[in-house]
């Protein structure tokens, strides 16, 4: 399948590991080795307690459905096809991640829905990379 | 990256209460110039930010009753840019001894200008905010804010990281903020959209009020529910008007402003709070609460006055539910019983907290936050109109971003 054509991410330092990780097929985030403060998005220094070494803990990739949006507004000026779903994600292991429904939509959402991790093929103007979106579970 | 213009606020220091005043509003004529740039006639001129702040001083100049030479500070804040102050001044035919860039929104504009006149800088500041983003084509979204690619890490954490961090996922905009808050509360409380409608059709009855207002049409169940999307489940009607225009606030020592065309408003007290952590989670699923309630106790106690003591709001509603979001955290109405307490008439006079009485950021106008505290001076004064809350003595003002909130307390001063 062609990859899907996305807005660019944010890279550099640390934002490389993450998307590097995600290419693997494994959805890691950083955890400070100071406090085991777990964070998404990407920081370059604790927001806890303000240490600046990570280790990056890998996830489940089992969650639920917190919130949603639906983007009727093309923001992003054609790059992607409005109307388009987005939804937040509560890891099982606490953090909340922003993704898109990946087989399902708006209209199926309902509070907590157990979704699962699931990557498709995309491209930004760095390149193509794997994207992290969920899964309806089961 | 955006430069969203931060500057060091002053402390809520007890110090700083009641030092200053307000003595003069001055305002360009919303709704007017939101017309003729639809319009677009024969010999229009796009206005710029030099031609709405002069219009917004000479104007606030006239109401204070001051003579240009009593003015001897000019602070200027401009969120996409304008001329420095020095030049402002001249231009406004203002010696100025203290001229200085003072942020954008009015969050700590004010108080900066305050703290500058109790250290002596200046007796008398014309404080002007101009914004003429829409003739400029802005759009509030998608790479607005940072254009992705390589973060620069010894700046990239000074823009709150969700404006710009979901663009893979296509996720930007203040709307969509609101719009994720709205989503979880919806599940939480089992609310609708038809119960949302009542935020945007009170302020709009507000703003219908205002001669000035960008929207003065009545707005009914029928229209808001077939009304576009933006941010599903946000309508078109959730989501603020914008505009150009500008704002002047002349703000004075306090113990030379007794004497003026108008009953001085005080500028009592100030808070400021910001997300440390977890931004997400503090947003969705506590509605910023924790902000709101220490914010607002800083203001409430650098102002010596109680909650209970505030008879008027004005609250930063870039979108209908982020009134809501205030509303509830600062205390108002208890989590869960916002879209109630406004359906049944509470945030309008006669209800316990008239709110956003001139038709706030929905309806009047989107001043970021600084036609609030125009609107705040003239319910102090008694010159609301319409929606004057009786016997009003104090005041809040609220801007609230989406990790940060900045209240504002205003008393009606003695004569």
């Amino acid at each position: 399948m062609a990859a899907e054509k996305r807005p660019d991410r944010t890279l550099g330092r640390h934002h490389d590991t993450f998307w590097d990780y995600c290419g693997k097929g494994e959805l890691r985030l950083q955890k400070c080795e100071s406090c085991d403060h777990v964070h998404w998005p990407v920081v370059q220094k604790c927001e806890n307690c303000g240490e600046k070494g990570f280790a990056w803990d890998r996830m489940s990739g089992r969650g639920k459905v917190v919130s949603w949006t639906t983007f009727e507004r093309d923001y992003y000026r054609g790059l992607m096809p409005v109307p388009y779903d987005t939804i937040l994600v509560e890891l099982a292991e606490g953090p909340l991640f922003m993704s898109n429904p990946q087989g399902f939509g708006w209209q199926d959402l309902s509070a907590d829905m157990p979704v699962t991790l699931s990557f498709i093929e995309a491209e930004d103007s760095a390149g193509p990379f794997k994207l992290p979106v969920f899964e309806r579970e089961g | 990256m955006a430069d969203y213009g931060a500057i060091t606020m002053p402390p809520s220091d007890p110090a700083l209460s009641r030092k200053t005043a307000i003595v003069g509003i001055g305002e360009t004529d919303y709704g007017a110039d939101y017309q003729a740039e639809r319009a677009r006639p024969e010999g229009w001129v796009p206005p710029t930010e030099e031609t709405l702040l002069t219009t917004a001083f000479e104007r606030a100049l006239a109401d204070s009753g001051l003579r240009r030479e009593d003015i001897d500070g000019i602070t200027t804040s401009f969120t996409y840019g304008g001329p420095p102050a020095d030049e402002v001044a001249k231009m406004l035919g203002v010696k100025a001894r203290f001229a200085q860039a003072n942020g954008n929104i009015m969050a700590g504009p004010l108080p900066v200008a305050c703290a500058a006149i109790a250290e002596g800088k200046a007796d008398t500041i014309a404080m002007l905010f101009a914004v003429a983003s829409r003739s400029a084509g802005r759009l509030f979204g998608g790479m607005t804010h940072s254009t992705g690619g390589v973060a620069d890490p010894d700046t990239e954490d000074r823009t709150p990281s969700s404006y710009y961090y979901y663009h893979p996922w296509g996720w930007s905009s203040q709307a969509a903020h609101w719009a994720l808050i709205f989503g979880h509360y919806q599940w939480k409380y089992g609310v609708g959209e038809e119960d949302l409608f009542h935020v945007a059709r009170q302020v709009r009855e507000h703003a219908m009020a205002q001669p000035q207002a960008v929207m003065r049409k009545e707005l009914t169940l029928e229209a808001y529910m077939g009304s576009r999307y933006i941010t599903r489940p946000l309508h078109l009607f959730d989501i603020c008007v914008v505009n150009d225009g500008a704002v002047c606030l002349i703000v004075r020592r306090a113990d030379m402003a007794r004497d003026l065309a108008h009953v001085p408003v005080d500028v009592a007290g100030w808070g400021h709070s910001k997300v440390k952590k977890n931004k997400m989670h503090v947003m969705v699923r506590e509605q910023l609460r924790p902000q709101l309630q220490e914010a607002s106790a800083q203001a409430l106690a650098m102002a010596g006055v109680s909650l209970a003591e505030v008879q008027h709001f004005e609250g930063y509603d870039a979108s209908s539910f982020h009134l809501i979001n205030q509303v509830e955290g600062i205390g108002f109405t208890e989590p869960g019983t916002g879209l109630a307490f406004c359906r049944d008439g509470q945030m309008t006079v006669g209800g316990r907290i008239p709110t956003n009485t001139s038709g706030g950021n929905l309806s009047q106008a989107y001043m970021q936050g600084w036609s609030q505290v125009a609107e705040a001076v003239r319910q102090l004064r008694g010159e609301a109109g319409r929606y004057q809350v009786p016997g009003a003595q104090v005041s809040m003002t609220n801007l609230a971003q989406t990790d940060q909130t900045h209240p504002i307390v205003f008393v009606r001063g003695d004569r």
